[in-house]
């Protein structure tokens, strides 16, 4: 996919009625249209416009209406910025792969720092999966990955660093698989770490109807701030859990000896 | 044909029961179905004498095998994939250059040395091959990561093709390769054109170049 129509053509010239709407301009840039319309963007990823477009940042008083419709979490909103007004805008991350995804009355889960930008029609919520954010209902937005999206459907397990994000409800699950330290060579070696780990032991299993978007690396964007987590049991993530839940640190594998504390119940 | 390119950084491979696939290991992005992943400690075919074999030659990357029944998808670190088929003929790669390749192939070290003497030696380090490099013969696939796309240059008897060394990825079939170099004065001086060494091969086969010179 070149911009190049042909060899030795040189580069395509784009003016403002040749901007595509809505589209994409090449794979790693995205034109939005605005026409007395608002999107919502991520702090610095406009890279030109045209026309008459205001941005800023959320927190104006004219724009507290529209936090309260569209930011159903205003802890994070300072992150976000406003664009209004008429004319195109150019969107990009760091030559990553840009993409748009339109939503009809739809729900998506995204890894916050995929998220480019997005018409305040959707609902942005933090999920419940920390990291990840929410977006409901219809409208368009635009994801950043490193290298294309690729759609799956479930049932599928997913290797952590390759999720991009999940739609309607598949039901996201961890999955372990380490039957090869079973036995007693698997013991062996998970006690001495001889022979090392396949680095494939842990992944998201996700189930039920839906579709799962993948990156094509395992190269991850920058985690955003998706603002702080109500401090309420019950919350994962967030603040204390009730009883016995809180197990801190990584996963145990099974033949790895045990705390001491976990032998006596305590 | 157990791999499928799905995009220019991922490929999708086909794991039927009775059949195995080495990979590089952690560079697994999903999968569907029964799949296993074992870490290799041999890291890679044969027994524990071609395993020292690796180690001594440098040759050792963590590769994991792949068995069961599914369909897998692999890529690595935003590289380019290229896939590779190979029918009878024997491909030279650097080891750490394999995303996966199928269990079919035959997988071997080869002394740089013995192609070419010193020479072959010095070519090695100056394409940062070093003095060994991992062959794979047989029958069947083999995915070959490189930096940037990567793109097959046919040679045959009449065309050598002259590559720049770090540009090389992969080449498979009766190919001599030989350092040549256009070293001068200016060179001495430090006023080169920065091209003094390129890599000629000839005879009959395919290199794969990439479009970058940058390694891995």
């Amino acid at each position: 996919m070149s911009t190049y129509a042909t060899p030795g053509a040189g580069p395509v010239v784009h003016d403002p009625a040749t901007l595509p709407a809505d589209d994409n301009v090449n794979a790693y840039t995205f034109c939005v249209e605005l026409k007395g319309s608002q999107w919502f963007l991520q702090k610095g990823k406009m890279i030109a416009y045209y026309g008459s477009i205001d941005f800023n940042g959320i927190g104006h008083g004219p724009l507290d209406r529209l936090v309260r419709t569209s930011f159903h979490s205003p802890l994070h909103a300072s992150d976000w910025v406003v664009a209004e007004g008429s004319g195109k805008m150019l969107l990009a991350d760091r030559a990553f792969d840009v993409n748009s995804f339109d939503l009809d009355d739809g729900n998506l889960t995204i890894r916050s720092g995929n998220l480019l930008a997005f018409q305040p029609s959707l609902a942005l919520k933090q999920s419940i999966v920390p990291g990840f954010l929410t977006l409901i209902g219809t409208g368009k937005f635009v994801a950043a990955s490193n290298g294309p999206v690729v759609f799956m459907e479930p049932p599928i397990r997913v290797d952590p660093q390759a999720l991009v994000g999940w739609a309607d409800c598949p039901s996201p699950c961890h999955h372990y698989d380490h039957g090869y330290m079973t036995g007693v060579l698997g013991g062996l070696r998970a006690l001495t770490g001889i022979g090392g780990a396949s680095g494939e032991e842990h992944q998201f299993e996700f189930a039920g109807a839906g579709t799962v978007l993948l990156q094509s690396t395992e190269q991850l964007m920058a985690e955003q701030a998706v603002g702080a987590l109500p401090q309420q049991a019950g919350v994962p993530g967030g603040g204390t859990s009730g009883g016995h839940g809180s197990q801190a640190g990584t996963p145990r594998l099974p033949g790895q000896l045990g705390d001491l504390q976990r032998r006596f119940g305590l | 044909m157990p791999f499928r390119e799905i995009n220019s950084k991922m490929v999708e491979a086909t794991v039927a029961p009775g059949t195995r696939l080495f990979s590089q290991r952690g560079a697994m992005l999903a999968y569907r179905g029964e799949v296993s992943f074992t870490p290799n400690l041999q890291g890679g075919q044969g027994g524990i004498m071609s395993m020292i074999g690796r180690r001594v030659a440098n040759e050792d990357t963590p590769l994991m095998t792949v068995e069961g029944s599914g369909t897998v998808l692999f890529g690595h670190g935003g590289h380019h994939v290229q896939v590779i088929n190979l029918s009878g003929d024997t491909l030279y790669v650097e080891a750490d250059r394999l995303l996966a390749f199928e269990g079919t192939l035959r997988q071997g070290t080869m002394f740089l040395g013995s192609q070419g003497g010193v020479m072959g030696m010095v070519r090695g380090q100056v394409t940062g091959q070093g003095l060994f490099t991992t062959t794979l013969q047989g029958h069947g696939a083999v995915a070959v990561m490189a930096h940037g796309g990567v793109f097959e240059v046919p040679i045959t008897p009449q065309r050598p093709v002259h590559v720049d060394p770090q540009a090389y990825v992969a080449h498979h079939g009766d190919v001599r390769n030989k350092l040549s170099t256009a070293l001068g004065w200016r060179d001495m001086v430090g006023r080169g054109s920065g091209e003094a060494f390129q890599l000629e091969l000839s005879g009959n086969g395919a290199v794969y170049v990439q479009a970058s010179e940058e390694k891995l």
